[in-house]
Order: structure tokens, then sequence, then C-alpha cells
């Protein structure tokens, strides 16, 4: 029996192992270890106010804490009844397409791209393709700025609270960004054709895809449960019954299933479900390039990222436009808080997040629960990794890992919250 | 020639890194230095020789511990960023309850199995001796950028002493606690320019406790508002380490 192992994967956002048993030709075990630390914050926000909840639960991480700051906040006016104002509605959905920008920038570019061009990083690319990096700092960049124009800066937004915005960006601010969103598109596109032109592992994955639906928009911040293969929706609030979570030994995430079977979520699961809810240009984009549902190769998981940076782009240009053309304040609306237990959802940009947050009286948390999408996706990943792998063994030792790892680079995990 | 740089990671949520990965003039300054080791960015591997340490998070397993004590005894300089690495910053909140419990919580019966080595969260600084701290939650790269280029040029890091209070002032922001709102202002660490008041946002207190700050004084003034409770339970986010120094008057 021979054991190849990866100690410490780069290129993805956390600490992780990949441990793979091969005896005699046949591959008898191949995990993803997570040894990132745990970290304990569903018993870290009982006790805590309902102000500070959000704010400690954006602490689960840094990459997308756009999105555990407004899941958590969904979830404490779920509990409490609050109703709030169109305005913060579009704001927050403004925030987590910022977060997409900064998101799916860094991954493609920065983390996943140097695979696809045999580069340990993307460092030497700033001297053989300067335009490149310069795209992907300004897509990281107009990402940063949309966080900073609506959240107050890049990472753990300040301005967002339970009940709407302590500040909000003024009608110039909104025009001036919806221009430069505008002007992104190309850019935007400009990566779509990139990662449309490597060349691609051929894989396809068994498992089901998930992710948030909406009938009028491309779900972000609400929607239903759905699911690609069983073609079901399910409540938000019916999460915790439909979701398995359990503890494996090689892992300081828990694995989830559904109905005790992996799944995926992320890009790819979105461009899936709600193909029809994609602007135009950036179904013509994915067309040009040969996407379009339903796509089973969970490596392509990196061109429905760029798909949705086209989406993503002028979308926001249209809600900044429409902000600014728009009167109504998102100042944080009147509540009281109350005995309840409330749920949150949204799509963070590997996939659907959700937030249960558990009040007595006077709004102090009682209890919480997050399940994040790398917790999700673990699970798929290794039965992909399991499935994938034979056909790969061939290859020399540094090659074989080399693949695996960029299969694991294709989910984009991210272990900080797969640790929580 | 031109000093090795590395960057580590232990308990925390990557923010600060990303902060600096935001921060434009790195791909410029990495030309004043080699950037040796950076697991978020390149595949290539953790050196044995280097001269400056940038390390993020708290210390909250067997393994940080023995991994700070050789990068102390390899690095010429140690300069750790954001709240978990200078004040045990959120990781620390789990010093307010039994950690076995927290544990049990989260993992249930199979606690045992995973969570290998982890101990109770404490800043960097109480495990190694520090050279330089960039506080913030997360940090601002800018301030970051100072720092680096401080260290790059053999000075000595240059903390800020005072409390939020007086750039609150000056930044002509209104006080919260006219508002009946707790604000940790009162006793944390200057830097930021008070960037959340200025938004709207009471401080929450994430560059931990100024030097000079005076406890006893703002409980006092909290008092006056009947939010002195509020007020120490509010800086158990980010000072649950200092705690003790919190509740003891001898702090003052």
């Amino acid at each position: 029996m021979t054991t190849l192992s990866v100690n410490h994967v780069a290129r993805i956002e956390g600490h992780g192992d990949i441990t793979v048993d091969v005896d005699e030709g046949v591959i008898k075990r191949i995990t993803m270890d997570i040894v990132e630390p745990a970290r304990i914050f569903e018993s870290m926000v009982v006790g805590r106010t309902f102000e500070e909840a959000p704010l400690i639960t954006s602490r689960i991480c840094g990459i997308c804490s756009a999105n555990h700051a407004v899941t958590s906040i969904l979830a404490t006016e779920n509990a409490f009844g609050v109703e709030v104002s169109q305005r913060t509605k579009k704001l927050r959905e403004l925030l987590v397409y910022g977060s997409y920008l900064q998101n799916h920038g860094t991954h493609l570019y920065i983390l996943a791209a140097p695979d696809y061009v045999g580069l340990p990083s993307v460092f030497p690319l700033a001297e053989t393709a300067p335009e490149i990096v310069k795209r992907a700092l300004a897509l990281k960049r107009l990402g940063n700025e949309l966080c900073t124009l609506v959240g107050g800066r890049t990472v753990h937004p300040t301005t967002a609270v339970v009940g709407g915005f302590t500040s909000e960006p003024t009608r110039t601010e909104l025009l001036t960004f919806g221009k430069r969103l505008e002007e992104a598109v190309r850019d935007a596109a400009a990566t779509v054709e990139l990662f449309g032109s490597f060349d691609i592992p051929r894989y396809e994955t068994k498992n089901d895809m998930l992710s948030l639906v909406a009938a009028d928009n491309y779900a972000i911040v609400e929607g239903e449960i759905h699911s690609l293969a069983h073609k079901w929706n399910r409540p938000v609030s019916d999460y915790r019954g439909l979701m398995q979570e359990e503890v494996v030994a090689h892992s300081n995430s828990k694995h989830v299933m559904v109905d005790g079977k992996p799944f995926m979520v992320g890009a790819i699961a979105r461009v899936n479900n709600s193909w029809d809810q994609l602007l135009p240009s950036a179904r013509v984009v994915a067309s040009k390039v040969g996407m379009r549902p339903v796509m089973k190769n969970p490596f392509y998981n990196n061109i429905c990222q760029a798909i949705e940076l086209v989406d993503a782009a002028e979308r926001c240009a249209m809600l900044c436009y429409e902000l600014a053309d728009s009167d109504g304040s998102a100042a944080p609306v009147e509540f009281k808080p109350r005995e309840a237990v409330g749920y949150g959802a949204t799509e963070a940009p590997r996939g659907t997040l959700y937030h249960t947050l558990e009040y007595d009286k006077n709004g102090i948390v009682t209890a919480g629960d997050v399940i994040t999408p790398t917790a999700q996706n673990l699970a798929g990943l290794e039965a992909d990794m399991r499935a994938f792998a034979p056909s790969i063994l061939k290859l020399e030792h540094d090659e074989f890992i080399l693949k695996i790892e960029q299969l694991v680079r294709a989910y984009d995990p991210c272990l900080s919250c797969a640790v929580h | 020639m031109r000093p090795n740089v590395v960057f580590l990671s232990l308990a925390s949520d990557f923010g600060c890194q990303v902060q600096i990965t935001n921060f434009p003039e790195l791909l410029e300054m990495l030309g004043t230095f080699n950037l040796s080791y950076w697991q978020l960015a390149t595949s290539a591997h953790m050196p044995d020789e280097y001269d400056i340490a940038v390390i993020e998070g708290a210390c909250t397993t067997k393994e940080h511990v023995e991994l700070l004590e050789k990068v102390r005894a390899t690095a010429k300089v140690v300069i750790i960023v954001g709240a978990c690495a200078c004040t045990g910053g959120i990781p620390s909140i789990a010093l307010n309850g039994d950690l076995e419990e927290g544990l049990k919580l989260v993992y249930g019966e199979a606690a045992g199995k995973v969570a290998w080595g982890h101990i109770p969260p404490r800043p960097i600084g109480a495990v190694i001796d520090v050279d330089f701290k960039v506080l913030g939650c997360p940090v601002n790269p800018d301030e970051f950028s100072y720092v680096l280029q401080r260290a790059l040029l053999g000075l000595v890091d240059n903390v800020h002493r005072e409390t939020m209070c007086a750039s609150c002032k000056i930044n002509e922001n209104s006080c919260f606690y006219a508002q009946g709102k707790v604000c940790l202002g009162l006793v944390t660490a200057a830097g930021c320019e008070s960037f959340c008041i200025n938004r709207g946002r009471a401080c929450t207190g994430c560059r931990g406790i100024a030097a000079d700050a005076n406890m006893k004084a703002a409980r006092e003034f909290a008092a006056k508002y009947t939010l002195e409770q509020e007020f120490l339970n509010g800086l158990e986010i980010y000072n649950s380490h200092a705690k003790g120094l919190v509740h003891d008057d001898s702090f003052c």
C-alpha cells in the first residue's frame, strides 16, 4: 500500500490536506482532511446580543464576510418579525454581489488559473501576461470598492445591521459606481472566454446540485431551496430537517448529506438552477464557450463563476442606477426583540449559506446553527475525488496530485467557513 | 540582499490576509522583499530560513504553540496582524464558557474524535515575543503597509497608546452614550480614525484596550448612562483574554 499525501493544499482558503491510499494500482481510500482548527462559533454566539451575533458570525470568514453578516441579520429579522425597506433589500443584494466580484475574481485568477497555465502562483504572470493580472486586480478591486460603497469596507461590513444600514451611499456615488460596473462587463466577459479556452479535464459528477431559486430574480438573498436532480423546492426554514450533518474522523468540518447522499452547491448549481434568471448578456457569453444547462462537470464551476461575474456586473450597475433614481431610506427600522427562532439563507459565492439564531425575549442568543457551503460540498468533493482519481492514476505522481488538487480548487473550498 | 518574508495563519477567518491582498502596492512592494511562503497565494513550500514572519490568527492548538516557538527562533522580526493575533479576538469569546462544553455543543458526542490538541484561545503575544502589531478586525491595508515598511527599514513599532475618543471628536461625531447606546471607543486603542463611528456604528473594540485607557473612569462614565454592564459585556467580544485586566481596577 502506498500513501500519497499533500500537506496544506495551496491556493485554497484555509488549511486542508489530501490523503490517497493506493494498493497495487487500486485506490483504497481518498480523503480531504480539514486540519483547520475547530472554531466553535455556534457555541460562541450563545449569550450574545442580537447586535453582536451578526458581528461575531461575520468573522467566520473574511472572504465571504458580507454573506455571513447578511445571513445572520436575515435570521435575526426572521426571528423578530422585522420588515425592512425595499432600499435595504437592494443594498444587501449589492453587498452580496460585491462579495461575488471579490471572491470569483480572486478565486478564478489568483487561486485557480495557475493550474491551467502550469504555474505555482499568479505572480510570474505579472511579467509574462500583465494584461491578465491587470484584469484580475481590476475585477477584485471593483468588488472591494462595491463592498466598501455599501458596507463601509472590503471585509466585515460595518454599516449592515439588523433592520437596515447605519449609513448609505449618496446618489452621486451610486451613479459613478454604476458606470464603472457597466464598463467591467467587458472584463468579466473576457474572463469567461479565458476559462472557456482552457483544457478542462473531462468528468461528470453523479451528485445532485442545490441552490436557492426565485421566480422573479437570480436568487441571492432570498428564495427557496431547489434540487436540480429531483426538481423539488423547499422553504429555507426546512433546511435543518432536510440536511443531515455528520462528524467524520479525518476532518474538523462536518459533512452534510440530503437523504443520505452527497450534493454540490456553488456557481455551477446556481447557473444550472437559475439559468433562465441570468441576464441575456451572461447567457450569450456562456453559450459562446459552449456552456448551458445541464452542466455536470464540477471543473465547470470555474466557468460558471466567470458567467456570474458578467451577470453581477451588469445587474449591479442597474441596481446602482435604480437606487440613485429612487427615494426611500435604508435607515434601520424600529423593532422589538422577542423570544423566537429565526432562519436566514443567502447564496454565498461558494453556495448556499444557512444561519439559525434562537433568541430569548431580551434578544439574547440561546442557540445558533450555521451550515456553510463548503461543509455541504465536502462529502460531494470526496465522492468526486474517488470517482475521478482512477481515470488519472496512470499519470506521474506529481501530475496525479496536481489534477486532484485542481479538482479541489474547482470546488473553491473555504476551510475556515467549513470548520466555523 | 532582499529579506525573505513568510505569511502564516493560525485560527482565523483569513480576513486580514484578504485585506492585505487588497492593497494594490503589494505587487510593487514585492520588489523590496522575497515572498518566500504564502499558503493562500502560492504552492511553494515553507522554507527553513526567513527574516520576517507575518502571522495572522489566534493560538488555539498545541500545534500552534510549537509553530510559534519555531518561528520565533528563526525569524529576526515577527509581525502579528489582526485582532485574533493581537488580543485573542473573536476566538477568545470561547474563554467565557467551558471549552469542552463548547466543543460538545458543536461536535456532539464525537467531540473527542476531532478538534485535536485544542487549547484555550490566546493571543500570539501570550506565547512568544512579538516585534510589531497591526491592530483591527480586519486590519487596515494602509496600516499594514506602514508597519511592513518600518520592519523592512529596521525601525521599531510605533503603537497608538491613546484611546479612540480623541479621533472621534476630531471627526466631529456625536457621542453614542448621549443616545443611550454603548460605545467601546472610551477605552479602545486609536489608529483607525474612528472608522466605524464615522459610519454610524458604535465602536466594537476590535483594536483592543489602549495602553493609556482609564478603565475606572470609563466604567464610571458608562454607569452614568446606566450602561456599565453593557460596556463590560461588549468588551468581551475582542478582549476576553484580557478580561482579568478589564475587571481588575488595578489596571486603571
